[in-house]
């Protein structure tokens, strides 16, 4: 049920033992993924909190058949992170990490690309990044591999949800399970310049998932994402999307907080992401609370 | 981290690229000497960390050493669009006249997922106005991560654009900016304007060049090239705290909260409630009391605001440990302004509890960011009206 995690998805997490590391993996713990190995270099061997830590990914997916790698390498090491677990195989890698310098992921992105599309071509499923500096992703009732707040996803349900912010992925979340209508899973996308998955690569999944009734896009300045997501929309998507925009009262030329939100020129303006969503017929709610209000108008509910 | 004018051709000249001979000044005798050691006409050119500076009034031509003397005194100490400029470039002036000025860039494209090189005929004109009237002038082409730019895509690149010259030597320029770009992690390297003379042979005249902040670790060399007095005081002391903060102009609501989204809807919240955000600050995931301590701190000394909007949704971030540090704050007499808030999450019950027994008018917590954030800018449109 849901897209890219579930129940079965083994995980192992590169950084384990540093302190992130470490209360996340407790976190996922007690959400229910099966998180079966840590990754710290120099660790190999010991135990931590009674899961094994191995040496490198390629030991760790040996001995535990793991599926996924979530990352909470500091920045200066993350990007490394990502290609070894990419070059071990690992099918979904989720960078958590923030501050990563952009030539890195430039590098590594399309690295991970390559291999993706080497093992495709050989027959097998891939491989994803999803982030960096975003909150992980989450299939409700499943599995959680990410940051996120356990107690926001209470009640399971049908809507998917996109976001490239953090924080206003926790509020749409607890907003749906308030509201009694549940997420089927949850993709932070990352704020970044460079980021492995976007809007227009995850929207296609939501339309296949037989568990997911409507997609719910969370946006901010900066960039074209949005503006290429509506353009997927409109000629793709069958399910109900709706959508909402951070931002739209930031000046230009100031970068807010996350390194890719800023509007530069042109590009990157509230105006012509709501012009995009506009025209692929995209609601965008105005406030995060009538994001419930749109979804349940798209759904008839 | 933007660099000025003179630091930019100082990396660029390490990685062999043509640029024009200059030299900094701080003083109009300063600009008299490296005048007349250069024996020629010189430009004298405003550094300052912001566009529009010739139209200012900051870069003059001066075809003497007395004249550039003069117009050193009256560059120095301008102020341009709220900087003051405490440098100048003096550089050898060019016959613009017998050549050609041309436009060559790269910046960070987050649809390409890398840079893009732009090139264009238009030279010496911003890119931005470029873009906006006439976008078919301006040629661009990914340049591969792994392997840089090579010199037969900046070749195609210049032809594209219509360059004329010597088109190995502008290439080299290119591929050689390019280089300078990865090496020191740039966001931004623009040469504009790329002059080519009669000779044929490409001189940088220009430069932008900005780093990436989050790579600033490995390039302590350049440390020293940031400039505090550049940047709003406020904004120098957010640093020190590692808040992310940016001071918005003609605001009259302290905005804090955890996380670059719900900030920035925050100011949206804001906006609407028919108030102005007089800040953007993100305290950051798990922040202890101390921290919330030193964001009302800073918040509160920008005399703009008139009430504090506090919206947090507590994941790793307790709810308490806020409430703590909001009511530290009240008891050591650095919050005397409203402060009209909104925690969700983690300890939600155990800071209504902290803040009941307090019990000060000063500081209301609300259910929703929408209550809490109306309450706060009429707080502050009611003490603006007084």
């Amino acid at each position: 049920m849901g897209i890219l995690v579930n129940k079965d998805s083994k995980v192992i997490v590169q950084g384990m033992t540093g302190r992130e590391g470490a209360s996340h993996s407790r976190a996922m713990k007690e959400f229910g993924t099966q998180v079966v190995a840590g990754v710290t270099p120099g660790k190999g061997g010991t135990d931590f909190e009674g899961w094994p830590v191995f040496n490198s990914v390629a030991e760790a997916k040996a001995a535990t058949g793991a599926n996924v790698s979530i990352i909470f390498v500091p920045p200066a090491g993350a990007a490394d992170a990502v290609l070894e677990a990419a070059h071990a195989g690992i099918p979904l890698i989720v960078l958590i990490t923030e501050g990563v310098p952009t030539i890195d992921m430039m590098k590594a992105v399309q690295e991970v690309k390559a291999l993706d599309a080497a093992s495709r071509a050989g027959g097998g499923q891939g491989i994803r990044l999803i982030g960096g500096n975003c909150p992980g992703l989450v299939t409700n009732g499943e599995a959680k591999v990410g940051i996120m707040p356990n107690r926001i996803y209470e009640k399971p349900g049908r809507i998917g949800l996109i976001s490239r912010s953090g924080t206003l992925t926790y509020e749409a979340a607890k907003l749906l399970n308030d509201a009694g209508l549940g997420t089927s899973t949850t993709v932070g996308i990352g704020g970044d310049p460079v980021i492995g998955t976007t809007f227009a690569d995850v929207l296609p999944m939501f339309e296949a998932d037989p568990d997911t009734d409507a997609v719910i896009v969370i946006g901010e300045i900066g960039g074209a994402d949005e503006e290429a997501a509506a353009e997927y929309i409109a000629a793709h998507m069958k399910k109900p999307v709706v959508a909402f925009i951070s931002g739209r009262s930031a000046p230009a030329g100031k970068r807010m907080g996350h390194a890719g939100a800023i509007i530069m020129g042109n590009v990157g303006t509230p105006e012509s992401k709501l012009a995009a969503f506009g025209a692929a017929n995209v609601p965008v709610a105005d406030t995060m609370p009538q994001i419930i209000d749109l979804v349940k108008q798209a759904l008839k509910l | 981290m933007k660099l000025h004018e003179y630091q930019g051709k100082d990396i660029l000249r390490q990685f062999g690229v043509n640029v024009q001979d200059g030299r900094v000044a701080q003083t109009p005798d300063e600009v008299r000497q490296i005048a007349r050691d250069y024996g020629q006409a010189v430009v004298v050119k405003a550094q300052v960390h912001v566009g529009g500076r010739g139209k200012a009034g900051g870069v003059k031509f001066s075809p003497d050493a007395d004249k550039a003397f003069e117009n050193g005194e009256k560059i120095l100490g301008m102020d341009i669009k709220g900087l003051t400029v405490n440098k100048v470039l003096v550089t050898k002036a060019v016959d613009i006249d017998a050549g050609t000025e041309y436009y060559v860039g790269m910046i960070v494209d987050r649809n390409e997922q890398s840079f893009t090189l732009m090139a264009s005929a238009e030279g010496g004109m911003e890119i931005e106005e470029v873009a906006a009237a006439t976008p078919e002038k301006i040629i661009k082409h990914r340049v591969d991560p792994v392997t840089g730019l090579r010199p037969y895509e900046a070749r195609e690149v210049a032809i594209k654009a219509g360059f004329k010259g010597n088109l190995n030597k502008i290439a080299d320029m290119m591929v050689k900016m390019s280089e300078a770009a990865f090496a020191r992690d740039a966001v931004l390297v623009e040469i504009n304007p790329l002059f080519v003379g009669p000779d044929g042979v490409p001189l940088a005249l220009d430069t932008k060049f900005e780093i990436d902040d989050n790579a600033m670790y490995r390039h302590k060399d350049l440390a020293d090239w940031r400039e505090l007095e550049a940047e709003h005081p406020l904004e120098i002391e957010a640093s020190k705290y590692g808040f992310a903060y940016v001071k918005l102009d003609h605001g009259n609501v302290g905005v804090l909260g955890n996380g670059a989204g719900i900030v920035m809807t925050s100011l949206d919240v804001v906006n609407r409630a028919g108030a102005k955000p007089a800040n953007f600050l993100d305290i950051g995931g798990g922040a202890k009391a101390d921290i919330v301590y030193n964001a009302i701190k800073l918040v509160s000394k920008d005399s703009d605001v008139r009430a504090i909007f506090i919206n947090i949704f507590g994941g790793i971030t307790r709810a308490d440990e806020v409430a703590k540090g909001v009511i530290q704050a009240l008891k050591d007499g650095i919050l005397t302004k409203p402060v009209r808030m909104r925690i969700a999450g983690t300890a939600e019950d155990e800071a209504k509890a902290l803040l009941a027994e307090v019990n000060s008018p000063l500081i209301q917590m609300y259910s929703t960011m929408f209550e809490a954030a109306d309450e706060a800018a009429k707080e502050a449109n009611a003490s603006e009206a007084k």
